[in-house]
């Protein structure tokens, strides 16, 4: 934005100017407004947000930690090496189903699986040479998966929020404290001109009119 | 649109996401080798979702951090704990919220 | 003023999630995938559970009245923190969720209660910023 002072010298203070510069200042004011409804809703989005990645964090985190034990539980059974052989025999093709969804002009991703947990027989390791451990283990780390995609899918859309309330906020902020503050500064100062220069010119009148009188 | 999973993590956290069907798994030795196979997965268009151990991601330091701004949509990146559960001392979440909303805030949450 | 354009596409963007039209409560309960196409060329897709919640609370005769998403309309006029409802059968649904008692065509909510609602309701209900 130009310096102030220079763009004052510009514009002259006539009534087309003020006119101008009150429907600028509506505009900001207007838009400073409706900006700052969209922050307060994207607060209330945002601590929603944060709220279930807790819960979903608290939620994979425990099991995630079962998983890891059922499978230090597989290999001190099975053997580590038998156990690390049978997961290069798994069948590795989870798909995650992935699309956008938009929240308030936000884009944010939604992440499913149709189903992440399998029977032993899906898993594509042979039965015969490995123990229940492996499909316990297996089924842990299956389950875990399932909810860290869902926590990955929160933990997403949670810092696309904060970003868009970040952006949101800082516009919020420059047209209170700096934009709209200018425009009224300058509204104040040419509505002064104008008030001035509406008396000189008053007083120059008088004194024509005056004259004009005194030669009758 | 359908994608696939990649983990890197140890061997435990490898082996055992490659027993729930993850598609593609590293197991971290080398750093140089990790940032490598990391870079190549944020560039790929059939990957979703990559799991990674807050281990590795802290080791990896502040370029790691730099890939995650960087990069596109998709994949997803989530940080997961090891088997010794290890979790950073600063939790980005928590950082996050202050940066966004200011600490006070946080403890007033319910309020207008 | 680049200023002024940077705002006016600003308030643009704000209403660009909304459907172009919004389907009844009965429409959404018959359809496979209960949808809306939003503006921005985007779907947008209500989740089984609220439906059923919707459901639950609104009698059946007034399926076909309750439009969705429920819109809820942030309006600089009303003051900061406050919200309004529209449409008779949309204001009974809410005040069921709020357990309140109510009558009448426009329902005033305030934060806390568009919290509320916004868990409860997080694909069917929907912003609606109203310009001055």
């Amino acid at each position: 934005m130009a310096s102030l002072a220079a763009a004052l010298a510009v514009v002259t203070p006539t009534r087309m100017e003020l006119l101008k510069l009150k429907q600028r200042v509506n505009l900001a004011q207007r838009g400073h407004d409706l900006l700052r409804e969209k922050m307060d809703a994207l607060i209330i989005e945002f601590f929603e947000i944060l709220r279930r990645i807790g819960a979903a964090r608290a939620g994979a985190l425990k099991q995630l930690s079962l998983a890891y034990r059922a499978l230090s539980t597989c290999s001190a059974i099975m053997g580590t090496i038998e156990t690390l052989q049978a997961s290069k025999e798994a069948r590795r093709e989870l798909e995650v189903e992935i699309s956008t969804r938009h929240v308030m002009g936000i884009v944010v991703p939604t992440l499913e699986v149709e189903k992440v947990e399998r029977s032993a027989l899906d898993r594509g390791y042979s039965l015969h040479t490995t123990s229940s451990v492996l499909d316990e283990a297996s089924r842990e780390f299956e389950k875990a998966l399932g909810l860290l995609i869902k926590l990955a899918e929160l933990e997403e859309s949670g810092r696309a929020i904060a970003k868009e309330l970040e952006r949101t906020k800082r516009r919020v902020n420059a047209l209170e404290y700096i934009l709209i503050p200018r425009l009224r500064a300058a509204l104040k100062f040419i509505s002064m001109r104008l008030d001035e220069m509406e008396r000189e010119n008053f007083t120059r009148l008088k004194r024509i009119k005056a004259m004009l009188e005194a030669e009758t | 649109m359908s994608f696939k999973v990649a983990v890197i993590g140890d061997v435990d956290t490898a082996t055992g996401f490659a027993l729930a069907g993850a598609s593609y798994v590293h197991v971290h030795i080398k750093k140089e080798e990790t940032f490598a196979k990391l870079g190549e997965l944020l560039a790929r268009e059939d990957f979703g979702l990559v799991l990674i151990t807050h281990r590795i991601a802290e080791e990896l330091g502040a370029e790691f951090g730099w890939m995650l701004r960087t990069k596109k949509l998709l994949p997803v990146v989530l940080r997961i704990p090891d088997k010794t559960g290890y979790m950073p001392k600063v939790d980005e979440l928590y950082e996050l919220i202050k940066r966004t909303v200011g600490a006070k805030i946080v403890v007033r949450a319910e309020d207008g | 003023m680049s200023v002024d354009r940077v705002l006016k596409f600003e308030l643009s963007k704000l209403n660009v999630h909304l459907p172009m039209r919004r389907i009844s409560l009965k429409e959404a309960m018959m359809s496979a995938r209960p949808q809306v196409a939003a503006r921005d060329g985007s779907t947008h897709i209500f989740k089984r559970e609220e439906l059923d919640l919707l459901a639950k609370i609104v009698p059946e005769a007034e399926w076909e009245m309750l439009r969705l998403p429920i819109l809820i309309a942030l309006d600089p006029k009303l003051g900061r923190g406050a919200a309004r409802i529209n449409g008779e059968a949309e204001v009974r649904a809410i005040n069921q969720i709020l357990e309140k008692e109510s009558a009448g065509e426009e329902l005033l909510i305030y934060r806390p209660e568009v919290a509320v609602i916004r868990r409860k309701l997080p694909t069917t209900t929907q912003y609606l910023f109203v310009p001055g």
